[in-house]
């Protein structure tokens, strides 16, 4: 079938960039990888762009359509060539374009070494004993060890346009990845070292790693989970940290956010008085509600008592996190279609169905 | 009329109080009856699921067992993170029922009500961007906005993740620009009305948010928005509020008045002013009000 696209050049020597449209003929099956290559192959040989395994283990063809990242190998094209829409491909964001839909991947790899990527457990010589880890301690960071690096999630990151030194969503997952691993003698160092500037606390929640990671490692869950384990752990002393802890203390003293207190909690007293000017324009209109009496909730003492109950519970930390993430797995099953039959009409044949050879 | 139970979230009770009362002088003209819930706590926006997720998922659950309580099968939120966070937790619960039994025994030992999973949580948004709450809307609003040029700003907590929110398209968002016709306004299209505005970091890291923020507001005013309108109070909150911020750190002074989508909707179907309370704004709505005189 035919299939159009318009892709978005950029030639390095002349530091020109262009739109190009195409048009191929392609197989229904066809990604839009199998696409670049027939564009590649038959219409234009100067075109660049990353690929290796074609079945979303490599981590190479990340490029955004439309302007959203993806995968090509992941990405069918028939739907769309059908629509009559001729998607714009274009080289992923915040990382600078080498050539076309080639970028430099060096700021990412950069990241990803500053999160110490490797096991520290604490021992030189494992010597002769074999060390077990219980599925249960595995399953806490199953998510986040599915990564391929493509880099999708950084392409979106909004906290990394504006601030282009924040670890970002792929290296603090995998920091989360070593965290979370039973057998890393090293996780208060790490929590520390990602708690600084640009770590933990800098992420925006704009979701839009979550959005885009065609692996489902949801980066924005491994940082909350860093932030709950730095938090348990006692490393609180970002603003980000104190911030977050506020809201507890809210909800279980009065109920609803103490909004006002918010800004010295966090900020400290003395960074917040350099604030009066600003806070005195807010307070004509009324956005500085006084903090006496306070807004409590009916009923707060519920809230204050589950707040005593749960902290004598198991579920501590990012714990609190993992304990969901097989129901809402679920939800992004149906969401995919899985309500049929994986292996109904139209599908792939039972395991007990498939013709053996003879 | 649709009987809701009716969480405000904590901006509502507090600094933007405008969005309550003109949420709730707006419900009746668009077919919805408010139960207003009281005895609910926040819902952590975010901080809480990031510092002890497992009093995030307990103080949630409380919230939507005091919803069913009220016989009600619809929780409405006015806020994004509001949603996201409810319907994070309510997603979790209806679909691990051991987890469900674990709350369950807490909630009830400390005296609050249990929770069946029998609650679905919608932002004030989709009720009135389909359906009947559109048709209603339609007719109630109609052409009230007398064509003035709206910039919609979703935020982030609306449409990502969209496999919890999942009402429409998280690229390709059209409730907001429905709505704005639907009151006689001029949809405005820029790319970055699906961003994130900087608030969840605005007091850690001002500077990083600042830089997200200038985004959406500066390429509004490019093209050529009145205002702009957004179904999020923290949205809400530094679009209005730290536009003196962007002001002093750029010297661009945008004078950009920024609508709750309860005001958008209101001002168009005639909600008296004392009910929309525009002068609760940092950033003058003088200008809207004057075009559309009201």
């Amino acid at each position: 079938m035919k299939m159009a696209l318009k892709i978005w050049r950029y030639d390095p020597v002349k530091g020109e960039r262009a739109l190009r449209e195409y048009e191929v003929d392609a197989p229904e099956w066809a990604t839009l990888l199998d696409v670049l290559d027939i564009v590649k192959d038959k219409h234009d040989g100067t075109l660049a762009y990353r690929k290796s395994c074609r079945m979303m283990i490599c981590g190479s063809c990340g490029m955004r359509m439309d302007g959203a990242a993806v995968l090509a190998c992941k990405t069918r094209m028939a739907d769309i060539a059908e629509s009559g829409h001729a998607p714009v491909i274009s080289a992923m964001g915040n990382m600078p374009i080498v050539k076309d839909l080639v970028v430099d991947m060096q700021p990412f790899w950069g990241k990803i070494r500053a999160v110490d990527p490797w096991l520290q457990p604490g021992y030189s010589d494992p010597g002769e004993k074999e060390y077990i880890v219980s599925q249960e301690r595995m399953d806490t960071i199953h998510k986040e060890s599915l990564c391929i690096m493509c880099g999708c999630c950084v392409s979106e990151c909004n906290s990394m346009e504006a601030d282009p030194d924040f670890l970002g969503p792929a290296a603090l997952a995998k920091g989360m990845r070593f965290v979370g691993d039973a057998r890393d003698q090293a996780t208060v160092e790490r929590l520390q070292s990602y708690s600084e500037e640009h770590g933990i606390w800098d992420c925006t929640r704009c979701y839009f790693c979550q959005e885009r990671c065609p692996k489902g490692v949801d980066p924005r869950d491994a940082i909350a989970k860093l932030g709950a384990e730095a938090v348990q752990t006692g490393i609180d002393s970002d603003m980000g940290a104190k911030h977050a802890k506020w809201f507890v203390t809210s909800a279980k003293t009065t109920g609803w956010l103490r909004e006002t207190e918010l800004v010295p909690k966090t900020q400290g007293v003395a960074k917040s008085l350099k604030e009066v000017k600003f806070a005195m324009g807010l307070l004509r209109h009324g956005k500085v509600p006084p903090p006496v009496p306070p807004h409590v909730a009916k009923h707060v003492d519920e809230a204050r008592a589950l707040y005593d109950l749960v902290k004598t519970q198991e579920e501590q930390g990012a714990q609190g996190i993992v304990q969901v993430e097989k129901p809402l797995s679920r939800v992004e099953f149906l969401a995919e279609g899985g309500e049929r039959d994986p292996y109904g009409e139209d599908s792939f044949p039972r395991p007990n169905e498939i013709e053996k050879p003879s | 009329m649709r009987t809701v139970a009716y969480y405000k979230g904590c901006l509502a009770s507090l600094s933007a109080k405008e969005l309550d009362t003109s949420t709730q002088a707006l419900a009746p003209k668009v077919g919805l009856e408010l139960i207003e819930l009281e005895a609910v706590t926040c819902c952590g926006a975010g901080d809480i699921h990031e510092a002890e997720p497992d009093y995030y998922l307990h103080l949630n659950a409380r919230i939507l067992a005091y919803a069913e309580a009220t016989g009600a099968d619809t929780l409405m939120t006015i806020c994004n993170v509001c949603t996201l966070n409810l319907r994070q937790a309510n997603h979790a619960l209806q679909g691990d029922a051991q987890l469900l039994a674990r709350v369950n025994e807490n909630l009830v030992s400390v005296g609050a009500p249990s929770y069946s999973g029998g609650v679905g949580v919608m932002h004030f948004l989709w009720l009135i961007s389909a359906g009947e709450g559109y048709e209603l809307l339609q007719g109630a609003a109609h052409k009230g906005l007398k064509g003035l040029k709206i910039a919609p700003f979703y935020g982030c907590q609306i449409l990502r993740p969209s496999k919890l929110l999942g009402f429409e398209d998280p690229d390709k968002p059209e409730s907001l620009e429905r709505i704005i016709a639907a009151c006689g306004g001029e949809p405005i299209d820029y790319p970055a009305k699906i961003k994130c505005c900087g608030f969840p970091i605005i007091q850690a890291r001002e500077d990083v948010a600042l830089a997200e923020l200038i985004q959406p507001i500066e390429q509004a005013k490019e093209a050529g928005a009145d205002a702009m309108v957004t179904p999020c109070p923290l949205c809400h909150l530094s679009l209005d509020a730290w536009q003196s911020k962007l002001h002093k750190q750029t010297g661009k002074d945008f004078q950009m008045p920024i609508l709750h989508l309860s005001q958008l909707v209101g001002v168009a179907a005639g909600i008296d002013s004392s009910e929309l309370k525009f002068k609760r704004h940092v950033v003058s709505v003088a200008p809207v009000t004057e075009k559309l005189s009201v």
